[in-house]
């Protein structure tokens, strides 16, 4: 049935579309053009255009400092999700084991609650343990949110590639370690980049659990920013919140360069 | 001389369900080639697994060269297997294909490679040997496929429905390459396919199974002329089944007729297949019969009788020129039929 | 065997990040704050019933319950005539315009709501109109009305998202049988096409709902310090006013409570997936 029979949605469904689109965009667009502000304070429309705000992000100690806290953490966060998840996504994807419905259930576990009781339970935690606003505690609470969404995704791209190759490198001489390295991760790579690429910005833009578990020597830029929009509102968190935009889509600018040219390079 | 390979009770079983490979026991020769041959379903696949070493096997014994494989994993087992779907690796190119099995062993690059163009060459693949699976045709990712198995100078080469991926005019083809490229080499080979043709072309020794069960194995021509099970009869060849009685040592009745037959179980009820090939027709002969269809197929015909004991089967050369409406004599020698008790 | 070893990094991980703190985190809703305000190793029950005899928690909990509950409701409402045009769209156009209600997702929380900051504030284009229009100026910000519009705005694109996958079963054929039969745009729409979404309807305000019970971001920005609900008194109970016990009570009625709900939901019909 073409879709021009079909009851197209009549003026007053696009009007209330329309209305919630706007709705849905409209932030995101005022925060871009509020970044380039050259007033004191987040009006709208703005009084004037300069790209003074960024130069003051850029100039602000405490935000470059975040910004290259959450960018190294981040890049440690994806690091330790690939670790962990690929063989743990491995073993729930290919092989067969008592408790295997189990140890998915319990892998899948973080992303049951709210962030805001996953923070707070952290705290309480590690603060006994000297461990709040420390690299090693900052990191353990990002993986145990982006280890759920790297074993997901690399489930799906390892029971993508069909099991028969592996067992052809089996006759063929390979240990089952070397027919996964050789053989199915190679071709799940457009998985573990997506993998990598997810954990990376699940950390670098987590607030809530980080807002628990920093502290005056270590912090991130999402909680700056939440920092600043508490206390403070001029333009400066406009073109904060933008810079953290750019980040997100620079990254996934990139993984769509590497991950198309994987699948172009597969192809020939 | 003790065989090469040596199956023994070979059982594989899947949850509650009947084996599906059961007791499954036989001897091949250095060099012979082996076809398993079986409906869908009759566990010839699994038993190829079994033998890789995919599958483990719940009972019995797999010896090649004297060596016990049995609870060995795939990748000491040293065999060559090609796979129904080609298994080739994708992200590698052809020569990376075919190196993959010498990678493991740890051989040296160099003579990595002279292997790698040997064994390409072997199979007239030398141009290719930069592409992708991708790039490739069926009937050469077949041979990457083949390549890849034999490179590894295999103890035992396995073959998973080999031809039935490719086309019919490819077939012929690749068929005589694979005998002469498996006498050439004189590896021993075994290939599990549903196809009698191909078994009775290809193959020295061929495995008739069914349901799990080794029904026979002989030779083709012994396994054509002579069947041993009914099941091998009515599967191998286009004989017709009648039921009958024998009523004494090279007699049976079927119907109102009485026929000899070169080799009759003891009296009773009992199956008869007749061979449509060994059928004779003329002007002259012991029973009336008439043309009723004829199926043309080229050197042969396939010719459907009406006889006094019911609808037979006959092949003749086409050249013979019967026809539908014909009325003849067909004459039965002893050893056109073949009789199991029932 | 080797696959539970091969999972052993990630359930380390887990086990260290998410199982042991949440068993801590019971473990201390159970010890109790003296008057001095330090926590004291114990196991009772006290700080529960504390917490649930606590006039101005209940009144947080109702707050909390009814806020989400109206912004779920306006998030999933407002998402259904997006999701409706989506689908009616031309199959180019499909891709991007489900992209776009889908992608201030990635544009962080904080972000959006600076936006409405400067869309709701003082200075806001909002005010600016009405001030063009002689019409006296609103308080749109730092109280429940901005938390309202910020969080039903963050709540659309999951209501979005739940519906572009429940209403891709709605058969554009029932449209059609409805239009032979004679009935008006609006019947259509009231009699044939909100029934047959039901279902994805509710698993989209389900799943608001849960989100916007544990707001925290929209609930402390937009509401400047003036709103309170579950999440900001938790994390004030937690770092403010340092009160351990209580905070971790608060967070594992708030856990139950959610159980609660996924239970219900699980019951209704077409709950269970």
């Amino acid at each position: 049935m073409s879709r021009a029979g079909a009851r197209r949605p009549g003026p007053v469904l696009w009007l209330a579309a329309g209305f919630a689109f706007v709705l849905l965009l409209s932030p995101a667009c005022v925060v871009a053009i509020v970044s380039f502000s050259s007033g004191q304070f987040l009006a709208f429309p703005p009084p004037g255009f300069s790209l003074r705000w960024y130069a003051a992000l850029f100039a602000n100690q405490e935000i470059m400092q975040a910004l290259a806290t959450s960018a190294i953490l981040a890049s440690i966060v994806a690091a330790i999700a690939l670790l962990a998840g690929i063989p743990a996504a491995y073993a729930i994807a290919r092989l067969d084991f008592p408790g295997r419905a189990l140890l998915s259930g319990l892998l899948m576990g973080p992303l049951l609650l709210p962030t805001l009781v996953i923070g707070l339970a952290l705290l309480l935690t590690l603060q006994p343990l000297r461990l709040v606003a420390t690299w090693p505690g900052l990191a353990l609470a990002h993986c145990t949110i982006a280890v759920p969404f790297a074993v997901r995704i690399m489930i799906t791209a390892i029971s993508a590639v069909p099991p028969e190759l592996e067992a052809a490198a089996r006759t063929l001489g390979a240990s089952p370690f070397r027919a996964a390295v050789r053989v199915t991760l190679p071709l799940a790579t457009p998985g573990i980049i997506a993998s990598a690429a997810l954990a990376f910005l699940i950390s670098f833009d987590e607030t809530v659990i980080s807002l628990f578990l920093v502290g005056p020597r270590l912090s991130t830029l999402p909680v700056e920013l939440f920092r600043y929009t508490d206390n403070r509102s001029d333009p400066l968190v406009a073109a904060l919140s933008m810079l953290l935009i750019a980040i997100a889509l620079a990254v996934i600018l990139l993984v769509e360069r590497v991950a198309g040219l994987t699948r172009t390079l597969s192809r020939d | 001389m003790s065989a090469y390979l040596s199956l023994a009770g070979l059982t594989r079983r899947f949850g509650s369900a009947p084996p599906a490979v059961d007791r499954l026991s036989l001897d091949l020769d250095r060099g012979e080639l082996l076809a398993l041959l079986g409906p869908s379903g009759c566990g010839k696949t699994t038993t190829l697994r079994l033998l890789a070493g995919l599958e483990r096997a719940d009972a019995g014994r797999i010896l090649v060269g004297g060596r016990n494989v049995t609870d060995l994993p795939p990748e000491v087992r040293n065999m060559g297997v090609v796979f129904q779907s080609y298994a080739l690796f994708p992200h590698m190119t052809a020569a990376e294909n075919v190196a993959f099995g010498l990678e493991s062993r740890g051989i040296r690059r160099r003579e990595r490679e002279a292997r790698v163009a040997e064994v390409l060459e072997m199979v007239g693949l030398s141009a290719l040997a930069q592409r992708k699976p991708r790039q490739m045709s069926g009937g050469q990712q077949q041979r990457v496929a083949l390549a890849r198995a034999l490179a590894i100078r295999p103890d035992l080469l396995l073959l998973d429905e080999p031809l039935s991926a490719l086309d019919a005019q490819l077939r012929d083809g690749v068929r005589e390459e694979i005998r002469a490229l498996q006498r050439r080499l004189g590896t021993t080979t075994v290939f599990v396919t549903h196809d009698q043709a191909e078994a009775l072309a290809l193959a020295d020794l061929v495995a008739v199974i069914d349901r799990g069960r080794l029904e026979q194995i002989a030779p083709p021509e012994e396994l054509f002329e002579r069947p041993a099970t009914p099941f091998v009869a009515r599967f191998v060849g286009r004989s017709t089944a009648f039921a009958g009685v024998v009523e004494a040592p090279g007699r049976v009745r079927i119907g109102g007729t009485l026929l000899a037959a070169a080799e009759t179980p003891r009296p009773g009820p009992a199956e008869v297949f007749i061979r449509p090939h060994r059928v004779q027709l003329g002007a002259e002969g012991d029973l009336p019969v008439e043309v009723t269809l004829r199926t043309y197929e080229g050197a042969m015909a396939l010719l459907t009788l009406a006889t006094p004991f019911g609808t037979l089967l006959a092949e003749l050369p086409a050249a013979a020129g019967h026809r539908p409406g014909d009325r003849l004599r067909m004459t039965l020698p002893a050893d056109a039929l073949r009789v199991f008790a029932a | 065997m080797r696959g539970w070893l091969l999972a052993a990094p990630a359930l380390l991980v887990i086990g260290l990040g998410f199982l042991l703190p949440v068993g801590v985190l019971f473990r201390i809703s159970l010890n109790r704050t003296d008057e001095g305000g330090a926590m004291q190793a114990d196991l009772t029950t006290e700080t529960y019933a504390r917490l649930l005899a606590d006039d101005f928690i209940a009144g947080l909990a109702w707050d909390t319950v009814i806020l989400a509950g109206g912004c779920a409701a306006a998030a999933t409402l407002l998402a259904l005539p997006l999701a409706l045009v989506v689908r009616a769209a031309p199959p180019v156009w499909r891709g991007p315009l489900a992209l776009a209600a889908i992608a201030p997702l990635m544009v962080s929380g904080t972000g959006r709501i600076v936006g409405w900051l400067a869309i709701l504030g003082d200075f806001g284009i909002v005010n600016g109109a009405l001030a063009m229009l002689g019409l006296p100026e609103q308080r749109l910000i730092n109280n429940w009305t901005g938390v309202r519009i910020g969080l039903t705005e963050s709540l659309m694109p999951y209501a979005v998202l739940v519906l572009l996958a429940g209403l891709g079963r709605l058969d554009p054929l029932f449209d059609e049988a409805a239009a032979t039969l004679g009935a008006g745009r609006t019947r259509t729409f009231l009699r044939v096409t909100l029934p047959l979404a039901a279902p994805a309807l509710l698993a989209a305000f389900a799943l608001t709902l849960v989100l916007g019970i544990s707001a925290f971001i929209t609930p402390r920005l937009m509401g400047g310090g003036r709103v309170f609900v579950i999440a900001t008194e938790i994390y004030d109970l937690a770092l403010e006013m340092v009160d351990w016990p209580a905070a971790a009570a608060l967070a594992m009625l708030l856990l139950v409570a959610l159980a609660a709900l996924l239970l219900l939901r699980s019951l209704l019909p077409g709950g269970q997936r």
